[in-house]
């Protein structure tokens, strides 16, 4: 293919790339195709912005084999697909971050983010792409979860002229088109393409490397922060009717005197009494259950709760304390064994007068009453499809009678 | 301080005209002016309440809902009463009970506040229940019965007056608010945010000023026949998305798909297009009825019901105008040879060629390359290879060199 007249773009080299990629990468090729070429002599290699147009140096597209070139369609594609530039601005705003070296360092993050599994299998690396091991850093990581991790530095020094345009990191470049340029997506229509990118993905899972799939299958719905779920499951349960503030007809409101032949409610308080069943078996881990017990007890204050009201027990296959939470800050947590909760469950019901709650907090591993507690239930399960032990857990179905909370 | 010399022009310091120069003060910091700006989801909640749908405010304390809704008040000319639900017990809204001489006889009647009655005698109006998720539950309860079935007490508010809620999204509600799923899935859920540099324009004086949607009048059964072909299209194809209760802790409390917030998608799509609102606008509506994934596969539905007919472009394939952004034009090509394949001639053949030339010649030609593979295993026998097959050299060698490029890819380490 000839290139035109020389320094102009090989827009040849360019799509036969992009073809590659799209052999390659099926799952990609609605995202690949959505992406708009513009000519640019101003970025160093590729780069994208947040609008979806890809700009592409000349220059670097001569030097490039087109199978490299492939890697690095793919590579910006990752960046969009992703939203790197979206959570890149929420992160930043988050910590405060501000200047050039910070999204320098959000690009290296974001990079680290694709570059762990995105090459191989039919596409070839791109020279100089970085990697988590080059940072010294671990694989299969979020971009988020890098950035807490690294600071500039030596080991940094090498990716110093990165630059995948503000797609990848939300900085405004000078050579960005904007929104009002040409060939932009919309929100709307980006939203689209990656929702389609992302049912393909699940559609099809066993085309896509683990790290698509855990895209796919959270890029609408992503992971709601634990602590807000389990404390908006316990105020709920704890605040149902018969506990917590609300109104009632028992007995007359004080303003009745002022409004005569008007019968008025008034607010009644009764504090909700929570019980907590620690699951302390073995495949529980010390930390998980310090936060899980601390976010508890921080909401059982919260709903109005007196720290005397909420009961903690500790559980394997037997219970083995009970401590109301005022006694124990540091809660010393026996067990170790095998899990039966059930036990747990009859011990919490059995304290007179009764509690409102129970939240047992557990990773599953156990069996449940066969019939429904008298009380709301809320279960907080710790997860353990993460990459520590993924093959022989085996999730237990929690009782549909108990909200689901799952932690960590 | 030195004595006041007296001087005529030289205003007394006495209290009171401290208080005028006060007002003064005032005036100058409330003297703004206003820009036109577009605004999505004001846009998005003016069409919801034309569409006399309940709607649901989720945002934070603080970022300008009443403001919002001063805005649409004015838009649709109407007056606005707001109701803070926390300062409330829950007979202002179930209604007092008033016990009269005879209550065996008579029953006890359930008053209605005054601001009820004031809205129903207007019989029309802009209500407005703000901080809907730091009230008491029973007021909660009593509150959704006004804005779903329209009651307060014994009173019944006129067709004329529309009714908006607010509530604070659930990390930040203190105590225990959630909407069950039946409760939830009768709102329209509009998240509202504040946009930073709006507000930083507007400290500095200069408040944006919404256009807002206006109804075309002659739209209306183009509008209607539109929402239902687009709604029915995705439910035949579909049939899962129909009714789908939300499971997990997440999306407890969200909008999700069924009959009834499928009718109202139906009612928002037609509003939007008789408004001719934008997509962004139609996306925050549809996923506000239904949720994100079915609200999502509703719009790409829509991108396809957008794509030219098959058929059309096989009709006239040289004055065909294909889509411009390049994953819609190869699904626009797909979709061609697709009709090719399914009723397949010599001359529909020949003229899907003569689509992919034109396609190569007018936009990326890699994305003609997997078309065009799948349209030469049509051939049938005899059928002669049409002129139009030279035009995509160009795509051919493209291929080849892709080719090219995975045979080195697939050896390892790739040539420099």
């Amino acid at each position: 293919m000839s290139a035109g007249q020389p320094g102009a773009l090989d827009r040849g080299k360019l799509f036969a790339a992009r073809l590659h990629a799209v052999r390659a990468r099926p799952y990609l090729a609605s995202a690949l195709f959505a992406l708009h070429v513009v000519e640019s002599h101003r970025v160093p290699t590729m780069a994208v912005d947040r609008h979806w147009r890809v700009y592409a140096s000349p220059a670097f597209v001569d030097r490039t084999p087109v199978e490299e070139l492939a890697g690095v369609w793919v590579h910006e594609v990752s960046h969009l697909l992703r939203d790197h530039h979206g959570r890149g601005d929420r992160f930043a705003r988050e910590h405060g971050l501000t200047g050039p070296g910070e999204r320098l360092r959000m690009n290296i993050a974001a990079d680290c983010e694709i570059n762990d599994d995105a090459f191989g299998d039919g596409l070839a690396r791109p020279e100089g792409a970085v990697t988590p091991a080059a940072l010294g850093l671990r694989g299969g990581e979020l971009m988020e979860d890098y950035l807490r991790q690294f600071r500039l530095g030596a080991r940094t020094q090498e990716f110093a002229w990165l630059e995948c345009g503000s797609g990848a990191d939300g900085r405004e470049r000078e050579w960005d088109l904007g929104p009002d340029g040409a060939h932009g997506l919309s929100d709307q229509e980006r939203d689209a393409v990656r929702f389609r990118v992302a049912q393909g993905i699940v559609g099809n899972p066993g085309d896509a490397p683990a790290g698509w799939r855990r895209w796919a299958e959270e890029a609408f719905h992503p992971p709601q922060p634990w602590r807000e779920l389990l404390g908006a499951a316990v105020r709920s349960a704890a605040s149902g009717s018969g506990a917590g503030g609300d109104y009632s007809y028992g007995r007359p409101a004080r303003r009745s005197a002022g409004v005569p032949g008007a019968v008025l409610p008034s607010l009644r308080r009764r504090p909700p009494r929570v019980a907590v069943v620690i699951d302390t078996s073995g495949s529980v881990s010390d930390a998980e259950l310090g936060s899980a017990l601390r976010e508890v007890a921080a909401i059982a204050r919260a709903v109005g709760g007196r720290r005397d009201l909420v009961t903690v027990l500790s559980c394997d296959a037997a219970v083995h304390r009970v401590d109301p939470l005022c006694r124990a800050e540091g809660i010393a947590l026996a067990g170790g064994g095998g899990t039966d909760l059930r036990a747990g469950f009859t011990k919490a019901l059995r304290v007179r007068p009764g509690p409102d709650v129970i939240v047992a907090l557990t990773d599953g591993q156990t069996p449940w009453p066969d019939s429904r507690p008298p009380c709301r239930t809320v279960v907080g399960l710790f997860d353990r499809r993460t990459a520590h032990r993924p093959d022989h857990y085996r999730p237990f179905a929690a009782p549909s009678w108990a909200r689901v909370v799952t932690i960590g | 301080m030195p004595l006041a010399t007296p001087h005529a022009a030289a205003p007394p310091r006495s209290g009171a005209s401290q208080l005028g120069i006060a007002d003064e003060l005032l005036a100058l910091l409330r003297d703004t002016t206003t820009e036109s700006r577009p605004d999505t989801q004001l846009e998005a909640l003016t069409l919801a309440v034309a569409a006399d749908l309940p709607v649901l405010l989720w945002g934070e304390p603080g970022i300008g809902k009443t403001a919002a809704l001063t805005q649409l008040a004015a838009a649709l000319d109407l007056p606005l009463t707001t109701v803070i639900a926390s300062v409330h017990e829950p007979s202002d809204f179930a209604g007092l009970p008033i016990v009269g001489d005879d209550p065996a006889e008579r029953g006890v009647p359930m008053a209605p506040p005054d601001w009820a009655v004031r809205l129903a005698r207007a019989g029309r109006g802009l209500l407005f229940l703000d901080e809907l998720s730091t009230a008491a539950p029973a007021v909660q309860a009593a509150l959704l019965r006004l804005v779903l079935e329209r009651r307060v007490g014994a009173l019944r508010l006129p067709p004329g007056v529309r009714i908006v809620a607010a509530a604070n999204p659930r990390s930040s509600a203190a105590d225990g608010w959630e909407l069950s799923p039946p409760l939830a899935n009768r709102f329209v859920h509009l998240q509202w945010t504040h946009d930073h540099e709006v507000v930083v324009r507007g400290l500095g004086g200069t408040w944006p000023r919404a256009t807002l949607p206006r109804l075309d009048a002659r739209r209306l059964p183009e509008a209607v026949d539109f929402a239902r072909r687009a709604v029915c299209g995705l439910l035949a194809a579909r049939p899962g998305l129909t009714h789908r209760l939300p499971t997990g802790e997440a999306n407890r409390g969200g909008a999700w798909p069924s009959p009834r917030s499928w009718e109202m998608t139906l009612r928002l799509i037609a509003f939007a297009t008789a408004a001719d609102s934008s997509r962004e606008v139609l996306s925050l509506l549809v996923r506000g009825a239904v949720g994100d994934g079915p609200g999502l596969e509703l719009l790409a539905s829509l991108d396809r019901l957008d794509l030219p007919d098959p058929e059309d472009l096989l009709a006239d394939p040289a004055g065909a105008s294909l889509p411009e952004r390049g994953d819609l034009r190869q699904a626009a090509l797909d979709a061609v040879v697709a009709a090719v394949r399914a009723r397949p001639d010599e001359s529909r053949w020949d003229a899907a060629w003569s689509l992919l030339a034109n396609a190569v010649e007018t936009g990326a030609p890699d994305l003609v390359v997997v078309p065009a593979t799948t349209l030469a295993t049509l051939r049938r026998e005899g059928w002669e290879v049409p002129a139009a097959i030279e035009r995509l050299a160009g795509a051919v060698s493209l291929s080849r060199r892709a080719d090219i490029a995975a045979t080195r890819s697939a050896a390892g380490g790739g040539g420099r």
